[in-house]
């Protein structure tokens, strides 16, 4: 009896043991975290491109250290919504314009998680375009630093050796695209495996077939007097099949994943590739002596009527309980700084929202630069859309019109259902 | 030799404290402080969990409301969570016997004389030791258009059979299960090692010896001796095969469309693409309940019919 009696107590002070060890670990982690105002945490998307800007702001900021993770859009998504809702999140943090991602700037900053930057000094230069998606309930939230536009990218010395010239109207484009197959080399690369790649075609069409005709179809669709499968959306959709009816992708874009249509683009197994303008460097990494040209993919066959896809990229937002909020302000003024802006977007190979940052633009991007100074761009589709699973319904449901799971105008009334449930 | 093996059957309650025999067992409190742990991280947790089940929370906004059952009766109405059910099911079932049954052939072939056994238990247990994840990349390589399989049927002047291994939505689901079969055959190979190397081999000797055929010295001898083998089994590829998520989601993503979604890739994807945790949450309390219900009545099956063969 003695025994089991010692056990018990035994037993029992392990237990509070354990409950002990772990309470006093999370107090220890909020005395100590770094609220020392000389450690920035940091999470961002943008490989490859953030590491720069770091160092030149630890440079800038001696004794200053940024904590920083990137990783993949989905896999942050999850991460950052985790860390806000525990209060764990880092003090800066890569936030999306707009609405319709769970990483998007109105998605966050509703619940309150975002420090209001509307009195940083760049935030009354932006742009009109990018302040819509930048704000949410006319504060704004988001230091978006780049613009990417997306368009038909070709390797031009793949386009050289097949003889073929880059199409101009929706006409030759069906004619480039029997010509290129004919001639072995499919005309662009498609990697629909990955299911957020599947946009980006039919955002091209849908630019200049959509909006061409009417600016403000986003205005009407939000007000309930158009609908996704009762417009020009339909014909967008359309056209994106003929394309693939004309043989203008290469074999199985179902089985070939973002990385391996980057291969196929970059050493000439196509002769370009329907894309954003942040492909041209990664084409470059797989094929350093290439050079590639950006286009708008033709939708019509009056090239006065081309309207590209051209949004603001992901920026930054600054978690409104930061433990280092001078140093996470410091950090977004030098991000959105003539200096970091220029460093971001010639890494990223992105054009800078402000005027004046001096940015040297890619020679490839010469087309995107004109069509926005032109103000012949059009928002992504899906920044303005009430929430996530319309273009999730969108992504999945492309991928089934390709295997024939479905067809175009199905998806598009799935958009509509999802569209018309709200935010 | 037949005395040793009393030995090792009853030794083991011969050799118990005289105390331990007449409570039945060692006394419950050992279990306590792992219990208590248990409950801290594990049970605690999980059932304050089920309660968003019934929420409408989205994952991040501190305001949300007690919907009652909507989650569920939304889930009825979902074309994509049936289907996932679907999936998940015949993707259980048709790992559980594909893998188990591989498995044994491969425990009958190395646990004989060959040489070579040694080697071979080494290689076909080595894909288990890898992460699901890399093997999963390894395949979506070797299975996409470009991929050695279809280079391979091409050298073997088999280009009519080359296919998009992963982009048909015919063919994707039985890849998946191609690549999980392809990983944990070893695994269970090794359980079924483990139980025919604990029958005697005088047993095979005097069966041998009476001239039974090698059909009938399995059916007879090593199944029934195998039973527990074959239970651990099959629990554990049916349950494997039902929460199934890193396999399918790091090969097709759920796709093509949703082709090949599975419960748990559904679960991933409304909370963290869609933020629906509420409805998330929801779906893993199915999920739960699916596997509650079918490895419960799997045991009780697997245990008459282990009683029924000792």
């Amino acid at each position: 009896m003695k025994t089991r009696r010692f056990a018990v107590v035994v037993s029992a002070l392990t237990a509070l043991t354990l409950a002990a060890a772990c309470s006093s670990g999370t107090n220890a982690r909020s005395g100590s975290d770094g609220a020392d105002g000389k450690t920035l945490t940091l999470a961002s998307v943008d490989q490859g491109s953030i590491e720069d800007v770091i160092k030149a702001f630890e440079a800038a900021n001696p004794g200053v250290k940024v904590n920083f993770t990137t990783s993949g859009a989905d896999q942050y998504q999850a991460q950052i919504r985790t860390q806000l809702a525990s209060g764990t999140a880092p003090d800066v943090m890569t936030v999306w314009p707009g609405n319709g991602n769970p990483g998007a700037t109105y998605v966050l900053a509703k619940p309150g998680y975002l420090l209001d930057l509307s009195d940083q000094p760049w935030a009354a230069k932006l742009p009109e375009a990018f302040k819509t998606v930048a704000q949410y309930e006319g504060k704004t939230y988001n230091a978006v630093f780049g613009l990417n536009g997306i368009g038909a990218v070709y390797n031009d010395e793949a386009l050289a050796r097949s003889g073929l010239k880059a199409p101009t109207t929706w006409t030759e484009l069906l004619a480039f695209c029997r010509d290129a197959k004919g001639k072995g080399t499919p005309a662009y690369a498609l990697g629909i495996q990955d299911n957020w790649v599947t946009q980006l075609v039919l955002y091209a069409l849908a630019a200049t077939v959509v909006f061409g005709p009417d600016r403000d179809f986003n205005t009407k669709l939000a007000s309930g007097q158009a609908t996704f499968a009762g417009s020009a959306w339909t014909q967008a959709m359309a056209r994106y099949q003929e394309m693939e009816k004309a043989g203008c992708f290469q074999k199985n874009p179902l089985g070939t994943s973002y990385e391996a249509s980057q291969t196929l683009a970059a050493t000439g197994k196509t002769l370009g590739i329907v894309q954003g303008n942040w492909i041209i460097s990664l084409l470059k990494q797989k094929n350093p002596n290439g050079t590639f040209t950006m286009t708008a993919l033709p939708a019509t066959d009056d090239p006065a009527t081309f309207l590209m896809p051209a949004a603001a990229g992901a920026g930054y937002g600054v978690n409104a309980k930061a433990k280092n909020r001078d140093l996470a302000l410091k950090f977004v003024t030098y991000v959105m700084s003539p200096a970091g802006m220029k460093l971001f977007n010639e890494k990223q190979g992105s054009l800078p929202t402000l005027p004046g940052a001096g940015t040297t633009v890619d020679p490839g991007l010469k087309e995107l630069t004109t069509f926005v100074e032109g103000n012949r761009t059009v928002p992504f589709m899906d920044q303005l859309w009430p929430n996530a699973k319309v273009q999730q319904s969108m992504l999945s449901g492309l991928q089934e019109v390709f295997s024939n799971q479905a067809t175009g105008d199905e998806v598009l009334k799935d958009m509509d259902t999802e569209y018309q449930k709200g935010e | 030799m037949t005395a040793d093996l009393r030995v090792r059957q009853f030794g083991r309650a011969d050799a118990a404290p005289r105390a331990y025999r007449r409570r039945g067992g060692p006394p419950w409190w050992f279990a306590l402080p792992a219990l208590l742990f248990f409950a801290f991280v594990v049970l605690v947790p999980s059932v304050r969990g089920v309660y968003y089940a019934f929420t409408d929370w989205d994952g991040l906004d501190p305001e949300f409301d007690f919907i009652g059952l909507r989650n569920f009766t939304d889930m009825l109405d979902d074309a994509t969570a049936s289907q996932a059910i679907w999936h998940t099911l015949l993707i259980a079932v048709a790992i559980t016997v594909i893998q188990n049954g591989i498995g044994l052939l491969l425990a009958l072939g190395v646990n004989s004389a060959i040489k070579s056994r040694n080697i071979l238990r080494v290689l076909l247990f080595a894909p288990v030791v890898v992460t699901p994840i890399v093997t999963a990349y390894l395949w979506r390589n070797l299975l996409g258009p470009d991929g050695a399989v279809n280079s391979l049927l091409a050298v073997v002047g088999l280009e009519s059979w080359q296919q998009d291994w992963l982009g048909d939505p015919d063919l994707a689901l039985w890849m998946v299960v191609l690549v999980v079969v392809w990983q944990f055959a070893g695994y269970s190979m090794v359980i079924f090692l483990a139980g025919l190397q604990s029958i005697p081999r005088e047993i095979y000797e005097a069966a041998a010896i009476d001239g039974t055929g090698a059909v009938r010295r399995f059916w007879s001898i090593v199944r029934p001796l195998l039973a527990p083998a074959i239970t651990i089994n099959l629990m554990l590829s049916i349950i494997g095969g039902i929460k199934l998520f890193d396999q399918v989601y790091a090969l097709t993503g759920g796709g093509p469309g949703h082709a090949t979604d599975t419960i748990s890739t559904l679960i991933y994807k409304d909370a963290f693409t869609l933020g629906e945790f509420g409805y998330s949450i929801a779906l893993a309390v199915v999920l739960t309940i699916i596997i509650a219900i079918v490895s419960a009545g799997q045991y009780a099956a697997l245990s008459r019919n282990e009683r029924a063969a000792s």
